[in-house]
């Protein structure tokens, strides 16, 4: 006897009305949604072999509690496939996090996407992007599960755009905002083994970030050039003196320029912390730091991070094209922090 | 025809207990919890002057939150209860 679904439920004559219903609802992100029927609700609690009635997570903040069956729901109505909830539970779980602290990026007026990065053998058994197109468009993962994580935030945890949901601007990462590592062509150590997890392990890493930054070098041969582009194009980026997370994610033709010279993320990491300074007197110019000048801030350098271990360097995009980017976190790393969660299957 | 479930939260009723309304401010002790954003302790704090200066209030004391995303933590929502009688929250952004 399979466990009770719970949900209120709402009759409607046929699908194309029950699209136009979850509009009239406010159950969707603007898109039209798939309907959210038992059988396929049931369909995507049976992938993950899930009671409905767990709790996934309580998120402290909001005073919610998310569970499966609504996680399934949300799921169903984004267009994952079944076999995809795993790695939407595991954001989920990210995202509820205390690290992750959601009253602050599921709210704010910062305009905080939730990026997920995908990483382990699940990235290639569900074909979720690495390649060409990184951020979109093109791959039913990489869109799908991004939307059903923001569909929770939206009508599980209420962060309605306008309403609890203040971004001055958003951005298109919103809608979706998932990659994957290619950890198949990376010379590097990835993402996840870096963070405790081993290589056989399946992670997602959420990031509260603002849009990507594209940056090109197509001059350099060797990794210090392409790194000395990417640090100037990133010193005066995002929140500039609030130190959040960022990720740099090296493509195809800059990161094998890059792996040729031997530098490993550790090394990347340590060079962008290291270039990316600006003096105390360039911020207050500038109207990014308070204060009138003093004596000294000519000289004074401001980190654009914390520590170097806030920059989460990945290798990913297409082969072809002398193309990067990076991502600023949004707001500051003492205020969210990335958190990596296991997918549980 | 066919049933969608709801992907809504669907909360359990409960009711919400609200501390007595205080008839006035004056001789009052007021907490300002700032969430450390720039500027909201000024804010906070020129309000609690007015609160001193044109409703008699007794003092006001200054909180601080550990950053803007967290909700107030225990110790000063503990330190609250015990020595004030009203608290000014609010966002400085």
């Amino acid at each position: 006897m399979p466990a009770t679904l719970t949900a209120k439920r709402h009759p409607i004559a046929d699908v194309g009305d029950a699209i136009e219903f979850c509009f009239q609802q406010g159950w969707t992100d603007g898109l039209p949604v798939i309907p959210p029927t038992e059988e396929r609700v049931r369909a995507m609690l049976e992938a993950a072999r899930l009671d409905p009635k767990q709790e996934v997570r309580y998120v402290t903040h909001r005073a919610v509690s998310i569970t499966a069956e609504k996680v399934a729901i949300n799921a169903v109505m984004a267009g994952c496939k079944p076999e995809y909830l795993p790695v939407v539970l595991a954001a989920v779980e990210g995202i509820a996090d205390p690290a992750w602290s959601y009253h602050g990026p599921g709210t704010s007026t910062g305009g905080a996407a939730v990026l997920m990065i995908v990483n382990g053998p699940i990235a290639r058994e569900l074909d979720i992007n690495a390649g060409d197109n990184l951020f979109g468009p093109g791959w039913r993962a990489n869109l799908t599960i991004g939307r059903a994580v923001r569909l929770v935030m939206r009508n599980v945890c209420g962060s309605m755009p306008g309403l609890l949901d203040r971004g001055t601007l958003g951005h298109p990462g919103k809608l979706s905002y998932v990659i994957a590592e290619n950890e198949g062509e990376s010379p590097w150590t990835p993402l996840h083994v870096e963070r405790g997890f081993r290589p056989e392990q399946s992670t997602v890493t959420v990031v509260a970030s603002n849009g990507p930054h594209q940056f090109y070098n197509q001059l350099s041969s060797t990794a210090e050039g392409i790194l000395a582009t990417l640090a100037d194009d990133m010193r005066i980026s995002g929140n500039v003196t609030g130190q959040s997370y960022y990720c740099v994610v090296l493509a195809g033709e800059h990161m094998r320029t890059i792996a040729k010279d031997g530098w490993t993320k550790k090394e990347i990491r340590a060079f962008l912390h290291e270039n990316t300074t600006s003096t105390h007197a360039h911020l207050k110019r500038t109207g990014r730091m308070a204060g009138a000048i003093q004596p000294g801030d000519e000289t004074t350098l401001r980190p654009l991070f914390a520590s170097p271990e806030h920059i989460l360097v990945i290798a990913a995009g297409g082969r072809a094209g002398a193309f990067s980017c990076y991502i600023p976190g949004w707001g500051s790393a003492r205020n969210s922090q990335a958190v990596t969660k296991e997918v549980k299957r | 025809m066919i049933e969608l479930l709801d992907p809504t939260t669907e909360a359990a009723a409960q009711t919400v207990a609200y501390a007595a309304r205080p008839d006035t401010l004056a001789g009052k002790r007021v907490a300002l919890i700032e969430n450390t954003k720039f500027n909201s302790d000024k804010l906070l704090l020129k309000m609690g002057e007015i609160l001193k200066q044109e409703y008699a209030v007794a003092e006001v004391k200054l909180y601080h939150k550990r950053n803007a995303s967290v909700p107030a933590h225990e110790e000063i929502i503990a330190d609250i209860k015990k020595s004030c009688d009203l608290v000014v929250a609010g966002i400085g952004d």
